[in-house]
């Protein structure tokens, strides 16, 4: 197995850990920080085909940095949001949102 | 003269030159709304009484208009090499012939009548009301005079969302519900003639084009139709592809069981416009909660509709089947007459008697195109004029007197023939049309129906005529009770017809009592039409 | 021959059909000049009629026939509308406008204070135009037409006082209780359709077919039995003679216009057209004759108890009726005519007599009566002569038309004759007890004993109508049986005989006795039948039960399976479609699970979806490369 194929498979180990904690958590925070993970798991991603891929230059790195950036904007974002939903609803569980329902 | 003009487009469309000019007139203004609202109507009278005076009886089908439409190629892969063009044509195609003109002549005329009724009845909106108005009348315009089973069809759709409105804003306490169900069960029809039309048109209209190329020779086309001509000689021809023995292997052909499929589709459709029992829940609710002026088009004109498209598609399309199943056809028939007047004769609100009243009278109709001959026919498309003026008439008196005693029920009403002599007196005469006396339309189509059925099916005759008998209970329990019997005291002082709702009155009651003492100005219109319809079923 | 005045019979309905529209189009305010117009329409009439008819008198009953008005063509079916005449119906036109022409006159007096007499008068007008233009029609359908018309003006005129609730509800019972037979009488028009060669339904067509034995048999009688159901119903025969007593809701000039004297004379004038189909078929003749004589016995047994003077006088007409359907039955073609030729007169004149009572002493119980003979001399004497009439006593006009039927009967089919015996002794017994209750003896009440005697606008046309209850009789004398041959364009057979005169007469006599000892002279006792056998009397004065019997057999049943398939159409049908509407809510309903506003359901679908389709695209490309 080579080196890409590891980097990869963490890749996709943490993508999955992050979707599942997504998708399942109770708290807000919890979810946010699902999306931090994944985001990351982007991230190894985009490094590893930047050294290992079929073309490796210095493209994916850097786009890598976009990435960080918009995620910290994101998780910034998002919990301005949390707070200010919490301030008027008194509770941040996911469960509890549901104003979509039909 | 006509024939230069497209006359049957611009009378389709004529309604909404009214619309054009609804829309820039202020909502507020009610006088001039409803006064454009009524001229819009006008002007395709006008145009149908230019159309009839430049039509010529003898010679059926003419005023042909057409023009391609939808040309939407399919793919190639799918014919044999050779063939240069493969696509499905839709053209925008009108015609008329004697039936379609008394129903046009009739429509135009019904909605004049309705929208003078709806100044006095309709007390908002008056704006959308008459945009819906005459949208409506467009479409039913367009469904009496199209050639092509899409443009069939989108007519018959561009009928219902207007009612659905109309009935939904206007109506009364249970508005909401009714045009709901309305849209709901006249949407599954459609569905079903859709279907229907997409099996007569991926089999009986196909046809070989035979057309010129670019390079000047002649090239072969295949080309799925819409076109009511091309696919009745298609389904009627005995050696066609959709017909012939030799053919069994074509995609084209239909086997006895598909026809028969497609003719109960067709029935199922239409019958539930008619309607025809037991699929005619819907239009009681429709009767009772409508406002009159729509009901007076929707009874008038609407439930027609489902009769045309029987004798239009399902004889002109199946005349095997038609023949096989008339028996059931009258059944159902027999059905609808004795049922509707017995249930005719227990209701204690006005309109519904009226409602009952329309399905029994359907059910002549029904009788009629069972016979298969051309008095029964005959006698079946009178019927719908006749019970079309009558109907609406019926109507006209019954939004008259909702809105001076706010009531239909027969046992609130009562002994206003004192205080409104007029009135009641068109009343009886509209109960007397309604129970078929002779003198008045209803008899003649009655009379004809009969005669032409009882040939066949003289047992089914028998029990029509003891429906009609039955209709003299119901009608006189109704109308007695309305224009004799003890007067409720708070109506004492409800005054009699206003000129503008007099004058609808007395145009509908002279058309009645017209047809009724000379039929032939009618019949003359009317038959040659029927006979060339069942001369495809074999005379 | 050239027929002159019968091309214009046609202005004899036109006449009072103008006289309608007028009086129809001046409204309301026209209650001077309605009458007038109406009195006007039918005078010319009856002069036009009287011209045909004297033209018919002269030819050797040669018909005119004109049918050139296509009315409708339907295919093979084509109507024609046109008129007739032949010595039958011009009679018939002179009797009709004769009887309408006093009826107005009549009425003049009569509806004096009515507020509504000007609607009365286009109405008798209407009525009028619809008889004459169904006794001169020229094919089955449009006679069928007028009759219905017929039926509907009666229905306007019984109903006429329509505040009144047993006005309306007696106009109701008319209109549908004729239905009945006019269904009869429709569906025989059908069988005729179909069986005439060439759907002819001309009258004289129909005569050629049938004569010739081309329609005989089964079809025949159906046919004339059919046809014979219509005419029960407009002529009151028993089983549908209900709505004739009923009928006398009405004011009483309408009562003897047109149920004494033409519309239900209706029901014997189609059977008498039609007459080849009966004879075509003996059987069908048979049922004519039986039912004829039943309802006569029948109608006079009721007539006998009741208290009503024009109850009396209307279980009359439906018995005399029955006397004319029966010498139809049996053979007596220009008997039957003749009676309904007299009967017209006298039964008009007994109405007319009766209406001058009421008029002046607002009653009509003849037990509240008496002792108007003194007081109303012109009234009494008509009724007298009236009366003597109808009872068939030489040399009245009844006596002549009666004893020719008896005499027919006589001869051929004892068992009738026995049973118009009887009827005529029973007719002349309710004759006499109705006068000798209303006209002799003391008057019972103050309003009779000071009761005056009619304007003379009422009186004249008694008076005239019992001058041909004399003389009208006098047309067709056995022996020179002038109308029997001028009828039916051949000379009878001779069957007059002595015997039958002489009893008949005696019958009368004993009859009229009868009633004055027990009425008149207060001899008898009045209640020695109805003492002793009481369910008798009740029997007769509750009609024999035949109107409860039909409500409790067809009215209320009808009510209730009305009821239950309301309930059926309430909860079974409309059920279904509403049972189907909320499937597809309930399935709406299911899938609106999804939407439960949880981001992370959403989220997990979608992630799902995405997931699907990534295999179907692998798997599609892989199977697509594979094989």
């Amino acid at each position: 197995m080579n080196m890409v194929a590891s980097f990869l498979i963490l890749a996709a180990i943490l993508f999955c850990i992050g979707l599942y904690g997504a998708l399942t958590k109770r708290s807000a925070i919890i979810v946010l920080l699902s999306v931090e993970l994944m985001l990351n798991a982007v991230n190894l991603n985009l490094v590893a085909f930047s050294r290992w891929g079929i073309a490796p230059n210095l493209t994916g790195q850097i786009f890598s940095l976009f990435t960080i950036t918009i995620a910290a904007v994101e998780v910034a974002v998002g919990i301005a949001i949390l707070i200010a939903y919490y301030r008027s609803k008194g509770t941040s569980d996911v469960r509890d949102m549901n104003a979509l329902k039909r | 003269m006509l024939d230069n003009i497209p006359i049957l487009s611009l009378l389709i469309f004529s309604p909404l030159v009214g619309i054009l000019v609804l829309l820039f007139v202020r909502r507020e203004n009610g006088r001039l709304l409803r006064i454009i609202g009524v001229a819009g109507t006008v002007l395709p009278l006008l145009l149908a009484i230019w159309l009839m005076s430049g039509f010529d009886y003898s010679a059926g089908r003419q005023l042909v208009e057409q023009s391609v439409w939808i040309h939407l190629p399919l793919p190639q892969e799918f014919v044999p090499a050779g063939i240069s063009q493969y696509y499905l044509e839709l053209n925008y195609s009108l015609a008329v012939d004697g039936i379609s003109l008394t129903l046009v002549f009739m429509t135009a005329l019904i909605s004049l009548m309705a929208a003078l009724a709806s100044i006095v009845h309709i007390k908002k909106r008056w704006k959308a009301f008459y945009i819906w108005f005459l949208l409506l009348e467009t479409g039913m315009l367009g469904v009496f005079l199209s050639q092509d089973l899409f443009l069939f069809f989108v007519f018959f759709e561009v009928t219902l969302v207007p009612m659905f409105f109309l009935i939904g804003i206007w109506g009364y306490k249970d508005r909401e519900k009714t045009a709901n169900k309305f849209l709901l069960y006249n949407g599954i029809g459609s569905a079903l003639m859709l279907i229907a039309f997409i099996i007569l048109i991926t089999t009986g209209g196909f046809m070989v084009r035979e057309a010129a190329t670019a390079e000047g020779s002649l090239a072969l086309d295949y080309v799925y139709s819409g076109d009511i001509q091309t696919i009745m000689t298609n389904m009627t021809a005995t050696d066609s592809l959709v017909k012939g023995a030799a053919f069994t292997t074509s995609p084209f052909h239909m086997t006895e069981g598909m026809l028969t499929f497609t003719f109960f589709l067709l029935l199922i459709a239409f019958g539930i416009k008619l309607p025809i029992f037991p699929f005619h829940t819907w239009m009681l609710k429709v009767h009772a909660e409508a406002p009159p002026s729509v009901v007076m088009i929707h009874s008038g004109i609407l439930l027609k509709i489902g009769a045309y498209g029987l004798i239009r598609f399902g004889m002109q399309f199946f005349p095997e089947q038609t023949v096989d199943y008339a028996w059931l056809i009258a059944l159902f028939g027999v059905i609808n007459i004795l049922y509707g007047a017995i249930l005719a004769f227990v209701q204690s609100d006005f309109r519904l008697v009226l409602a009952y009243s329309s399905i029994s009278h359907m059910g002549i109709v029904l009788l009629g195109i069972a016979s298969l001959n051309t008095t029964g026919v005959g006698g079946a498309v009178f019927q719908l004029v006749s019970h079309g003026l009558i109907s609406a008439l019926m109507f006209l008196l019954v939004g008259s007197y909702y809105e001076r005693t706010e009531t239909t029920m027969l046992e609130k009403l009562g002994g206003l023939a004192k205080s409104m002599p007029f009135m009641s007196g068109i009343l009886l005469t509209a109960g007397l049309a309604l129970l078929g006396l002779p003198g008045l339309s209803g008899f003649i189509s009655e009379f004809l129906a009969f005669v032409g059925l009882f040939d066949t099916m003289p047992v089914m005759t028998v029990l029509g005529v003891a429906g009609v008998l039955l209709a003299a209970v119901y009608v006189l329990r109704a109308v007695l009770s309305i224009t004799y019997g003890p007067m409720n005291p708070r109506f004492a002082e409800v005054k009699d017809a206003r000129l503008i709702e007099a004058i609808p009155m007395i145009v509908l009651v002279a058309f009645i009592i017209l047809i009724g003492i000379y039929p032939a100005i009618l019949s003359e219109t009317i038959m040659p039409a029927v006979s060339d319809i069942l001369n495809g079923i074999g005379g | 021959m050239e027929a002159v005045y019968a091309q214009y019979a046609w202005l004899v309905p036109l006449f009072p059909l103008i006289a309608f529209l007028l009086i129809l189009g001046i409204g309301r305010t026209a209650n001077r000049t309605g009458p007038v117009i109406g009195v006007i329409g039918t005078s010319i009439s009856f002069v036009v009629a009287l011209l045909v008819l004297f033209e018919q008198m002269k030819g050797d009953g040669m018909a005119y026939v004109w049918n050139d008005l296509e009315w409708i063509r339907a295919g093979n079916f084509v109507l024609e509308m046109g008129f007739e005449v032949n010595p039958l119906n011009a009679l018939m036109l002179v009797v009709v406008t004769f009887v309408s022409l006093l009826v107005n006159v009549y009425s003049i007096g009569y509806m004096k204070d009515d507020a509504r007499i000007s609607v009365f008068f286009s109405y008798i007008a209407l009525f009028t135009f619809s008889m004459l233009a169904l006794v001169i029609s020229e094919n089955v359908v449009q006679l069928y037409i007028f009759w219905e018309l017929v039926g509907v003006c009666s229905f306007l005129l019984i109903g006429f006082w329509y505040n009144k609730p047993e006005a309306r509800a007696a106009a109701k019972k008319a209109f549908i209780v004729t239905r009945i037979g006019d269904v009869g009488l429709f569906i025989g028009i059908l069988l005729l359709v179909w069986h005439m060669p060439e759907h002819a339904l001309d009258f004289t067509n129909i005569a050629n077919a049938f004569g010739n034995g081309d329609i005989s048999g089964g079809i025949a009688t159906l046919i004339a039995i059919l046809i014979f159901i219509g005419a029960i119903g407009k002529s009151g025969q028993f089983p549908l003679h209900t709505w004739l007593p009923d009928a006398m809701e009405g004011p009483t000039p309408i009562s003897a216009l047109i149920h004494a004297a033409t519309m239900v004379a209706a029901g014997v004038y189609l059977v008498a057209r039609m007459y080849p189909v009966f004879e075509a078929s003996p059987e069908a003749l048979q049922v004519v004759a039986y039912v004829g004589a039943f309802t006569a016995i029948f109608a006079a047994i009721i007539a006998l108890t009741q208290r009503d003077i024009k109850r009396i006088l209307a279980y009359s007409t439906v018995s005399q009726l029955g006397y004319m359907m029966m010498a139809l039955g049996i053979g007596a073609y220009a008997a039957g005519i003749f009676h309904l030729f007299t009967h017209a007169f006298f039964k008009a004149l007994l109405f007319l007599a009766a209406g001058s009572v009421i008029h002046m002493l607002h009653e009509q119980d003849i037990f509240k009566m008496g002792g108007l003979w003194r007081r109303m001399k012109v009234t009494g004497w008509t009724f007298v002569i009236g009366g003597l009439a109808l009872s068939g006593v030489f040399p009245f006009a009844g006596f002549w038309s009666k004893d020719a039927i008896l005499a027919e009967a006589y001869h051929s089919q004892p068992v009738l004759f026995w049973i118009g015996l009887f009827t005529a002794f029973l007719t002349a017994f309710y004759m006499a007890r109705l006068f000798f209750l209303a006209f002799s003896g003391p008057a019972k009440s103050d309003r009779a004993s000071q009761v005056l005697e009619s304007p003379f606008v009422m009186t004249l046309p008694l008076i005239i109508l019992a001058v041909f209850s004399i003389v009208a009789g006098f047309v067709n004398i056995p022996g020179s049986d002038r109308l029997a041959t001028w009828l039916t364009g051949e000379a009878p057979g001779e069957h007059g005989s002595l015997l039958v005169i002489i009893l008949s007469n005696v019958v009368a006599l004993a009859g009229i006795l009868l009633g004055w000892l027990m009425y008149g002279k207060k001899q008898l006792p009045q209640d020695w039948l109805s003492g002793r056998a009481a369910w008798a009397h009740r029997l007769s004065y509750r009609k024999f039960y035949i109107d409860e019997l039909y409500d409790y057999l067809i009215v209320r049943p009808l009510r209730v399976i009305g009821y239950f398939l309301h309930l059926f159409d309430e909860f079974i049908v409309d059920g279904i479609v509403r049972l189907i509407a909320s499937m597809t809510t309930a399935l709406g309903r299911t899938g609106t699970r999804l939407q439960n506003g949880q981001l992370q359901t959403y989220g997990l679908v979608s992630l799902l979806g995405l997931v699907i389709i990534a295999v179907a695209f692998v798997g599609w490309r892989f199977v697509i490369h594979a094989g």
